[in-house]
């Protein structure tokens, strides 16, 4: 963009409400969200831009005076809803009311097992149009119809998930109640409260609350499936002489045996220390002494002199 | 992944006001992350604020209506996204096999 004026079609001279409202009449028929045309896009990503430097009039004077150019002070371009909408990961997909034509059912075509599939995204899809009074018809009166779910996101951390716990936490509605992660939780999974999703209607009751599980990511600890890798630091004598160390697992500390000659990189197994039976893998990492004494390097250039090895393997010796 | 409290999220979108934010929770229109350290937003909620911010100012869209219209718009997104996978799963395809694909969608819609 050179000419913010220019992308938003209006005079040099124009009033800060004339500015305003060409951005507004451009946001209305140009926005990306609702104009697929990649032309209406960049019309309005560059009047976004014009409108961001413009509408504040000390910056405009700056402008206009030339001490900023006018990507100068542009805040890199936000990106819009529709950047993350088409992933798969969206968490808004489908978690809206009533849905009518969930993508899985045409995979689920594809598959072969579409019509039962459909048969019930058709209940679900009218069970939330009438939820929201468009069924308002004749013996809307007597219908009793479950409330619908609603779906939240819970991170939890790694410990809570590995060995289980509880977590408190505050629905949109105010209330708060105490939810059981179980031991093993995984990203991912979903956990449904009874009773804690929408009000139902005539004598259905209310619907349940679906909480999906996200166990956040921890410097120390890695987990693959029911398996735990940590790193175990240590020292260059323990490395060369081997020895007992202690190894942080989920359920405490353990003593391992490093073996003589240990290398970086290599994994100690601890059956059982996982989760649920899983299994800790202690993960070496040799850590240099803070200082070099000359002692310890008197040796090594003896010792260097008649044991020189490649570390390299990929190298030929 | 960046993390928003509630005020960041409400200085960073210029029209997002502290009830107008409520409103939306209320509406169930957007969702944070609940969390053993309270809730907090994705950039992800920080775009569909920025969208439903502008429905509600450009077209004075409120209440079920933009309940409505943001459905509709996510189901749009979604499908778009899973339309774009399974072009990419049919570019993959061999030759006869996407003018099969073809031909049958010429026929359906007569295009």
């Amino acid at each position: 963009m050179d000419d913010p004026y220019k992308a938003l079609g209006v005079a040099k001279t124009a009033s800060q409400d004339e500015i305003k409202k060409a951005y507004r009449r451009i946001a209305k028929t140009d926005h990306p969200d609702l104009n697929s045309d990649p032309a209406a896009t960049e019309r309005f990503k560059a009047a976004s831009s014009a409108y961001d430097l413009l509408k504040d009039p000390e910056q405009r004077a700056r402008f206009d005076r030339g001490e900023i150019d006018a990507g100068g002070r542009e805040k890199p371009n936000p990106r819009f809803y529709r950047d993350y909408a088409a992933r798969g990961d969206n968490p808004y997909r489908n978690t809206q009311h009533g849905d009518f034509g969930e993508f899985s059912d045409i995979f689920s075509d594809l598959f072969g097992a579409g019509a039962e599939a459909r048969g019930r995204s058709r209940g679900g899809a009218s069970r939330g149009a009438q939820a929201q009074g468009f069924g308002a018809g004749p013996g809307f009166d007597d219908l009793n119809l479950r409330g619908p779910d609603h779906r939240f996101e819970l991170e939890i951390g790694f410990m809570t998930a590995a060995k289980g716990g509880t977590t408190r936490i505050t629905l949109p509605s105010g209330d708060s109640l105490e939810v059981k992660i179980p031991e093993g939780a995984r990203d991912g999974q979903t956990i449904r409260l009874r009773g804690k999703g929408g009000p139902g209607y005539g004598q259905g009751g209310p619907g349940d609350a679906l909480l999906t599980l996200h166990v956040a990511d921890d410097p120390d600890w890695t987990r693959e499936g029911d398996d735990i890798r940590r790193i175990l630091p240590i020292t260059l004598d323990q490395a060369i002489l081997g020895g007992k160390v202690e190894a942080q697992t989920i359920g405490g500390p353990v003593a391992v045996s490093v073996p003589k000659g240990a290398q970086t990189g290599q994994r100690l197994r601890l059956k059982g220390r996982g989760i649920k039976g899983g299994d800790h893998y202690a993960e070496l990492r040799v850590v240099m002494p803070p200082t070099i004494d000359d002692e310890l390097a008197r040796f090594m250039e003896e010792w260097r002199k008649t044991n020189s090895y490649e570390p390299d393997r990929r190298r030929p010796t | 992944m960046t993390r928003y409290t509630a005020s960041e999220i409400i200085e960073r979108i210029e029209t997002l006001t502290e009830p107008r934010l409520e409103t939306y929770l209320r509406l169930r229109i957007v969702q944070p992350v609940m969390s053993e350290r309270g809730s907090y937003y994705r950039e992800i909620d920080i775009a569909r604020l920025r969208l439903v911010c502008d429905l509600e100012e450009d077209y004075a869209l409120e209440g079920d209506a933009l309940v409505m219209v943001l459905s509709l718009v996510d189901q749009l997104h979604g499908l778009r996204g899973d339309m774009e996978g399974l072009l990419a799963a049919l570019a993959e395809q061999p030759g006869e096999v996407r003018e099969a694909v073809g031909r049958h969608l010429r026929a359906r819609t007569g295009r």
